[in-house]
């Protein structure tokens, strides 16, 4: 399933409530959890920080990239948070985070998500979508603008 | 006219890419033609995360190793529908870049037709989303076949003797 099959206003929300990177990671969590995408919350948490903990997917830019694989999902999860406000999360080059893609994968489809993952590389590569993605007002816009629509 | 001597389906392990297996069997079945199934590991984008620093060295090699297994269960799962139906199959896995894998294999087997599943259903206009199939499809030196219809393909090959 390529990446822009995953995108749905259910898994959006903007803005972000937490202040902290370990709320956003247990936010981003309940979004799939809220929008029906999975069952089991605490293994798909402890997937997602167990890797966290390894090295943080805070990119730069703004941009983080928590991910994981879990047997709690059996296909690939995706959720997206926005924070205009920024948050700190160890990120690279030591900016505040805006823009969180989190992707849970079944251990048997890497090929999926990791193709899921090089999308979302490409498209955060242009400052200027970045920056309309954190100015958007609701899910619908976020939606939108991924698509291009 | 003459017909396909030799028919190329890759496969990806999604739905739409057995559909495009189950397509491939029943050609290679009635034009008697061989068959090559194609699985490529794609490191090509394994690289590109390690780069960006979303793949830690150890986390990219287990995804490796994860997608040549995953490589080997789904070309066995091809084979077998293959050989359910009499059809033998050559399979191919191959690490890099998908598009060009494909596009190689077809120049180096002489494939005249390669077979896809479905493409991904929502497209953006957005100049960085593209997929590694569409890609195929467009540089591919040969005619390409899009299996569609995943009920109606089944039944075509169900129906095969």
């Amino acid at each position: 399933m390529a990446f822009i099959d995953l995108v749905q206003e259910k898994i959006v929300r903007i803005p972000l409530v937490s202040t902290d990177k370990a709320g956003v990671l247990r936010e981003l969590v309940q979004i799939l959890k809220d929008a029906g995408e999975i069952e089991d919350y605490d293994a798909v948490f402890t997937a997602i920080r167990e890797r966290e903990e390894k090295l943080s997917t805070g990119l730069e830019s703004g941009i983080a990239v928590p991910h994981g694989k879990s047997a709690a999902v059996s296909k690939l999860k995706l959720a997206l948070g926005i924070a205009p406000q920024g948050i700190d999360f160890a990120s690279i080059d030591g900016q505040p985070s805006r823009l969180f893609f989190m992707l849970v994968a079944p251990p048997n489809q890497s090929g999926p998500h990791v193709e899921a993952l090089a999308e979302i590389v490409k498209l955060v590569q242009s400052k200027a979508f970045c920056r309309a993605l954190t100015g958007a007002r609701d899910a619908r816009e976020v939606v939108e603008l991924i698509r291009g629509e | 006219m003459s017909t396909p001597k030799k028919i190329l389906v890759y496969v990806d392990g999604t739905e739409p890419s057995i559909t495009a297996a189950q397509y491939a069997i029943c050609l290679a079945s009635f034009y008697r033609a061989d068959l090559i199934a194609l699985y490529v590991v794609n490191t090509k984008a394994m690289e590109d995360l390690l780069k960006a620093r979303i793949f830690l060295q150890d986390e990219q090699m287990e995804y490796e190793h994860d997608m040549e297994a995953d490589a080997q269960r789904y070309l066995n799962y091809v084979n077998e529908m293959a050989l359910k139906k009499g059809v033998t199959i050559v399979p191919q896995s191959r690490r890099g870049s998908v598009h060009k894998e494909i596009v190689d294999l077809i120049n180096e087997e002489e494939v005249d037709l390669l077979v896809i599943g479905e493409l991904a259903r929502i497209r953006s206009r957005r100049d960085e989303f593209y997929d590694e199939t569409e890609r195929a499809m467009r540089m591919a030196p040969c005619s390409v076949l899009i299996a569609k219809d995943e009920d109606k393909v089944w039944q075509m090959y169900e129906s095969l003797v």
